[in-house]
C-alpha cells in the first residue's frame, strides 16, 4: 500500500467509527464526566520546547484540578535522555501515566506493548476528524491510535530575505531557481556559503527524494522496501549533494554537520540558504539578534515547481498501560491537545498545534516566519516509514552514512544510495 | 618453614585445656573457616554488586532481548548466534578490530612514551619547576573528556579551524579540507586528544617511581661510566618495572573502551562507517537499536579480551619478581 494513501483509509476508517459512536450516544461521559478527587496523574514533558514550561503548567495544572479534582504531577525530561528514561522505566513498571513521546517513538513504544490504545477516547469525544494527518499517520501503529496529535513542526527553505533583496531574486519555486539564486549569491558574496548541504542530517535529504517523484520506503505487504535506490531518489539525492559537489555552493566543513551546526551558522551569517525548521526562527534570532527581519521561509520546491514533502516533526501525548486510572489521563490529553491550552503551548513554543481546526486559524497569519511553515506542513507534510524498526534505521545513520559518503567523495551518488536501501530493507525486515 | 613447623602444638596445646566443650578438630575448622567468615559480609556485598550483573549480562548475551522482552519480562533464548552474529559480521573484521587495536596500541605507546619523557624532565627539576609542570598537567587531566573533544574538534575545524588556516596562510593547500572524513586523519586526531588527556596519570605515576629510585645506584653507574641513556635503561626501567605494567595494563583497558572522544567527534557517530571502533559500534549496533542481547555479548567478549590481556601482563610481572 502506497505510504500516503494509508492515512486516508486510516482516517475514512475512524471517521466512520466516530459516527457510530456518536449514534449510539454517550452524552453521560462528557467533559467533568471524570471525578478523581484525591489522585495524581503523572506527566512526563520535554525541557526545552517552550521556555516558560513551569508557568503553562502550573496553569494546566490548576485548570486539571477544577475539572477533574486529580492533581497534577509534571516532571521535564531532557530530549537527550529521554528515550533512556523510557527504556527504564518500562523495564522497571514505572512509566508515567502520560507523557511527550517524540513521533518516532510512540510506534516504537506501541510495538513494545508499553502504550494503551486511545483511539476509542478519540472518537467518543469527535475529535477524529479534526487532527493533523501527517500526526495521525506517525501516532498509527497497526491501524491502533497510540499518540494524540500535539504539535508539530516541519523543515522548510530558510533564506536571507536581505541578500536576495540586494540582488534582485525572489524566493526559489523550482530547482533550477535555487541554482541561480545559489550562483548569484556565490558570485556577489564569495565569503557566503550560498546553500548548506549538512553531511550527518537525515531530514533534509527526504524532501529531493519526495521532490523527484521517489519514495523513501513503501510497504507491499509484510514487507518494507526502500526506494533510495530508484531513478527518481537517485536525481533528487544527486541533486542535493551536487548542490554542493557540482556548484560548490557547500563548504568542506558542512560534509560533516548536523542540523545543529546549520543553525549555528546561518545564525553567525555565513548561510544564505538552508533547510531549517520552524522551530528555528526564534532561535536564529536569540543567537544573532541582527539578523531579526533578515531572513524568510519558503515551502521546499519540487523539482518543477510545487511544493515538496518534507517531514513533520513533533510529539504526541501517549498514555501509558501503567496508567491506572485511563479516563483520567484521557481528560489531561484532551486539555492538553485541543482549544485554549494547545493554542497557547503552540504561540509560546513556536511549533503548530496538532488539532486541525486550530491549525487552520494559524494558517491565517501573515507572518513570513509563520506563514510559509505553515502551508508546507498542511501541502508539502510527509513522514518517514512508520514501523518501530526504523528507529533502527535512524539509529544506524543509513541515510547520513550515504550522504556523507557522497559529500566526502567515498562513493558515488548510484553506489551510496545502493547500499542504503541494500541496509534499510536488512534492518526494517529484520 | 620452621614457623609452619611449630604452629600445630602450639595449636593443640592451647585446645587441650579447652578440651571439654569438644574435639581439637571443631576447633582447626573454624580456624581455617575463619576468614571466610569475616570476609563473607563483602563478598556478599560484592556478589550482589559485581557478580550479580555479571552474570545478568552473561544470561542477556544468549538472548534476542530487547524492548518487547523488557516489557514482557518473558526470556527469548537464542543460543549463541548473538555472538555468531559478532564473529560474522564483515564490518568487525575490516574496520571496528583494525581500528580499536591498531588505535590501542599506538595510544598506549604514545600515552606511556610521552607520559615517561614527562615524568624524567620532572624528576630533574627543582621544586618550583617541578610544581609549575606539574600543575599545567593536571590541568589537562581534569579537562573533562567532552571538553577536550570539542576542543580538538575546533582546532581541526575545516571551515575555521586554526590548523586549516595556517597550512592555508602558509601556501601548503589550497582549498578546505576536512580531516574527519578520513580515517586515518581522523584517528590521528582521536590519538592526539588521548595521549594529551592520558598521559598527566602516566607521568605522575612513574615521577612517583622515578623519585623513589635508591640515589647510590645512579651515581655508583655513573662512576662506572655509564650515560644517561644507559642509566635509564639498564638502572630506572628495571627498577620501574611494576610501576610500568600498571600504567600499561590500565591504559591498555582504557584506551580499548575509548567511546566518547569517537562519539563526539564529526562523522564519529556512525555516519561515517570507516571511522567506527568497537565502542562506537558496538553501541550503534545494540543499544541504539535497542538489542540489548546484541550488546550485552559484545560485553562478554570485551571482558574476555581485556581479561586476557590483563592475566598476561600480570603474570609476566609476577614472573619476573620471582627472579
Amino acid at each position: 500500500m502506497n505510504k500516503r494513501s494509508l492515512p486516508i483509509v486510516a482516517l475514512g476508517l475512524t471517521a466512520a467509527l466516530a459516527l457510530t459512536a456518536c449514534a449510539s450516544g454517550s452524552e453521560d461521559t462528557g467533559s467533568g464526566g471524570v471525578n478523581a478527587e484525591g489522585q495524581t496523574l503523572t506527566v512526563w514533558i520535554m525541557e526545552g520546547t517552550n521556555p516558560d514550561s513551569e508557568a503553562f503548567f502550573d496553569s494546566v495544572g490548576e485548570a486539571f484540578t477544577d475539572e477533574t479534582g486529580a492533581e497534577l504531577d509534571v516532571e521535564f525530561v531532557q530530549w537527550a535522555d529521554a528515550h533512556d528514561r523510557f527504556v527504564t522505566s518500562i523495564a522497571g513498571g514505572t512509566t508515567p501515566d502520560v507523557a511527550e513521546t517524540g513521533t518516532t517513538w510512540t510506534a516504537e513504544f506501541a510495538d513494545a506493548g508499553a502504550l494503551a490504545p486511545i483511539g476509542d477516547f478519540v472518537d467518543e469525544a469527535g475529535l477524529s476528524d479534526d487532527l493533523v494527518e501527517g500526526l495521525v499517520e506517525s501516532g498509527t501503529y497497526e491501524d491502533e491510535l497510540y499518540g494524540m496529535p500535539w504539535y508539530a513542526g516541519v523543515r522548510s527553505l530558510v533564506y536571507r530575505a536581505d541578500i536576495f533583496e540586494e540582488l534582485g531574486l525572489e524566493a526559489p519555486t523550482t530547482w533550477d531557481e535555487i541554482v541561480a539564486a545559489g550562483e548569484a549569491v556565490k558570485a556577489a558574496h564569495p565569503d557566503m556559503m550560498p546553500f548548506a548541504v549538512p553531511g550527518d542530517a537525515e531530514f533534509p535529504v527526504y524532501p529531493w527524494v519526495w521532490g523527484a517523484g521517489g519514495e523513501v520506503a513503501t510497504q507491499e505487504g509484510d514487507e518494507w522496501v526502500s526506494g533510495l535506490d530508484s531513478a527518481e531518489s537517485q536525481e533528487g539525492i544527486g541533486f542535493y549533494t551536487g548542490l554542493a559537489t557540482e556548484h560548490g555552493f557547500s563548504s568542506a566543513g558542512a560534509t560533516t554537520w548536523k542540523e545543529t551546526d546549520v543553525l549555528d551558522n546561518f545564525a553567525q551569517g555565513n548561510i544564505a540558504m538552508a533547510l531549517m525548521g520552524s522551530w528555528t526562527p526564534a532561535a536564529i534570532v536569540e543567537k544573532n539578534a541582527e539578523l531579526e527581519g533578515k531572513f524568510a521561509a519558503t515551502p521546499i520546491p519540487g523539482k518543477d515547481g510545487g511544493i515538496a514533502p518534507s517531514v513533520l516533526g513533533g510529539s504526541h501525548l501517549s498514555m501509558f498501560e501503567t496508567a491506572e486510572n485511563k479516563e483520567l489521563a484521557w481528560e489531561f490529553v484532551k486539555l492538553m491537545t485541543t482549544g485554549e491550552f494547545a493554542d497557547q503551548w503552540g504561540q509560546q513554543s513556536g511549533y503548530f498545534p496538532g488539532q486541525a481546526s486550530l491549525l487552520a486559524e494559524t494558517m491565517e497569519s501573515d507572518d513570513p516566519l509563520v506563514a510559509p511553515f505553515a502551508t508546507q506542513l498542511v501541502e508539502g507534510g510527509g513522514t518517514v516509514p512508520v514501523t518501530p524498526k526504523y528507529g533502527a534505521v535512524q539509529a544506524k545513520k543509513t541515510t547520513n552514512t550515504a550522504i556523507q559518503a557522497i559529500l566526502s567523495g567515498q562513493k558515488t551518488v548510484e553506489q551510496a544510495t545502493a547500499d542504503a536501501a541494500a541496509e534499510m530493507n536488512e534492518i526494517m525486515n529484520g | 618453614m620452621t614457623n609452619t613447623l611449630q604452629a600445630p602444638p602450639v595449636a593443640q596445646g592451647t585446645s587441650a585445656p579447652r578440651a571439654a566443650g569438644g574435639p581439637g578438630r571443631t576447633k582447626n575448622l573454624l580456624t581455617r573457616t575463619r576468614p571466610w567468615l569475616l570476609l563473607a559480609p563483602a563478598l556478599a556485598v560484592l556478589a550482589v554488586l559485581l557478580l550479580w550483573p555479571l552474570v545478568r549480562v552473561f544470561l542477556f548475551s544468549l538472548q534476542d532481548y530487547g524492548l518487547r522482552e523488557i516489557v514482557s519480562g518473558e526470556p527469548n533464548w537464542i543460543g549463541l548466534a548473538n555472538f555468531g552474529e559478532i564473529f560474522t559480521s564483515p564490518e568487525l573484521y575490516t574496520v571496528v578490530l583494525p581500528n580499536t587495536v591498531g588505535f590501542a596500541v599506538l595510544a598506549v605507546a604514545g600515552t606511556v612514551a610521552f607520559g615517561t619523557a614527562v615524568a624524567v624532565l620532572m624528576a630533574s627539576l627543582g621544586p618550583f619547576w617541578r610544581t609549575v609542570v606539574g600543575s599545567a598537567i593536571m590541568i589537562a587531566w581534569a579537562m573533562p573528556a567532552v571538553t577536550g573533544t570539542y576542543v580538538w574538534v575546533w582546532i581541526f575545524d575545516a571551515d575555521r579551524g586554526i590548523f586549516n588556516e595556517t597550512l592555508q596562510a602558509l601556501g601548503l593547500q589550497d582549498e578546505p579540507v576536512n580531516w574527519f572524513t578520513n580515517r586515518y586523519t581522523f584517528y590521528a586526531i582521536v590519538l592526539l586528544n588521548v595521549i594529551h588527556h592520558g598521559f598527566p596519570f602516566v607521568a605522575i605515576t612513574i615521577l612517583a617511581g622515578l623519585l623513589g629510585v635508591p640515589k647510590e645506584m645512579l651515581e655508583a653507574a655513573e662512576m662506572d661510566g655509564a650515560g644517561p641513556w644507559r642509566r635509564f635503561w639498564r638502572i630506572i626501567v628495571p627498577n620501574l618495572k611494576q610501576v610500568f605494567a600498571v600504567v600499561i595494563i590500565l591504559s591498555t583497558i582504557w584506551d580499548f573502551k575509548v567511546f566518547a572522544q569517537v562519539y563526539l567527534m564529526p562523522g564519529g557517530a556512525g555516519s561515517n562507517r570507516e571511522a567506527l571502533n568497537l565502542g562506537v559500534w558496538s553501541y550503534v549496533e545494540s543499544f541504539g537499536q535497542n538489542r540489548y542481547g546484541f550488546g550485552s555479548a559484545i560485553a562478554v567478549l570485551l571482558t574476555l579480551v581485556l581479561l586476557g590481556i590483563t592475566v598476561v601482563y600480570v603474570r609476566t610481572m609476577l614472573k619476573e619478581d620471582e627472579l
